[in-house]
């Protein structure tokens, strides 16, 4: 399966301490979900294969910390970013109200002006909400981002923002680069270029 | 690889800048701030020089003595940044500190496994050296005794 990769992509998840970062990326990418899921701490890092519109492409997954007291310390970790993931819980108006203000860090310390962007409004397993799916959708129209509702509890929704953000990132222009597993240029493509070189002087 | 690019990310040289600017300034003030502390620390622990990472490392285990309250995430850094500079013996100590307090936690599960697998990668290596220079050794014995025979 790793022959065919077509790139590597870095996905950031950033927002609010408690929204579900965590738990979205672990129900992403082991399927599974802690209800004692522990606060993380800096940033935690996955990576997981795969298969969108019938290409391989690698994610690698930065998890970032929501607690205040690390929020100098993750901007390191958004270099390079080909997309976002901006969560909120559905349940809590405040993790909502920041989104603003992650947009802001993003626009700050993002490299790539064209990342791509996804609000995820989760946790809407649970009764008691506060946001409704019209107030995300219409935020994400204004700030022009894709949007997508989530519970990383009955895995609703995880796959699809995963999939739609990966889909956005191959269809913008100058945003991945055709690459291997490890981070080199493909051989593939180079050994191809240099067999017709060699063509073309016989 | 996975989890190992963890302990090769680097913070920027800026953003360290930064933080130093902060602690010499409250240093010079009279009082730190434990939040202080803890970014220069951590930015120093993520740093790409071992001196910056040992200097980073001091400043830490100061917190975890005078701001219990915070252990986990000094625990946590006291480990990247010991196995960044190779010191997986207190690496690994410290992280057994941490399994304490949350057992169950994966992000310090998944940094056991690799100190694990970079302790046992060391001792390959460090096989390989001593094997080969028994096999030197030897070689230059065995040259010897030819001679001595001759």
């Amino acid at each position: 399966m790793g022959d065919d990769l077509l790139t590597t992509l870095k996905i950031l998840i950033i927002g609010e301490s408690g929204v579900g970062k965590s738990s979205l990326m672990l129900r992403f990418t082991e399927d599974e979900f802690d209800s004692e899921q522990a606060l993380t701490i800096g940033v935690d890092f996955k990576t997981k294969i795969i298969n969108v519109d019938g290409v391989n492409v690698k994610l690698a997954i930065w998890d970032t910390a929501g607690q205040e007291r690390f929020r100098t310390l993750t901007p390191s970790y958004y270099r390079d970013a080909q997309g976002a993931i901006l969560v909120y819980d559905t349940t809590k108006k405040s993790t909502f109200q920041k989104l603003d203000s992650w947009l802001n860090e993003l626009d700050i310390y993002g490299t790539r002006p064209n990342m791509a962007k996804m609000v995820v409004g989760n946790k809407i397993d649970q009764p008691n909400r506060q946001i409704s799916r019209d107030d995300g959708f219409r935020f994400a129209k204004k700030h022009r981002t894709m949007f997508i509702e989530t519970s990383a509890m009955t895995s609703e929704g995880v796959k699809d923002a995963f999939e739609e953000i990966v889909r956005k990132i191959i269809e913008t222009d100058g945003l991945w680069e055709r690459r291997n597993v490890d981070g080199n240029v493909d051989l593939n493509q180079k050994s191809a270029a240099s067999y017709c070189q060699m063509c073309s002087l016989i | 690889m996975d989890m190992e690019e963890i302990l090769n990310e680097t913070c920027s040289a800026n953003q360290l800048q930064k933080f130093e600017k902060q602690y010499n300034k409250e240093l010079n003030d009279g009082y730190v701030y434990s939040k202080t502390q803890f970014e220069y620390g951590t930015g120093l622990v993520l740093s790409r020089y071992p001196a910056d990472i040992k200097k980073g490392l001091v400043l830490l285990e100061d917190l975890m003595a005078k701001h219990p309250e915070g252990n986990r995430d000094y625990l946590y850094y006291l480990v990247i940044g010991n196995a960044r500079i190779k010191n997986y013996l207190l690496a690994t100590k410290f992280l057994n500190v941490f399994k304490e307090i949350e057992p169950a936690n994966s992000q310090i599960k998944a940094l056991e496994k690799v100190i694990r697998k970079k302790m046992d990668r060391d001792a390959m290596i460090g096989l390989a050296y001593t094997s080969g220079a028994a096999l030197v050794l030897a070689g230059i014995i065995g040259g010897a005794m030819a001679l001595v025979k001759k």
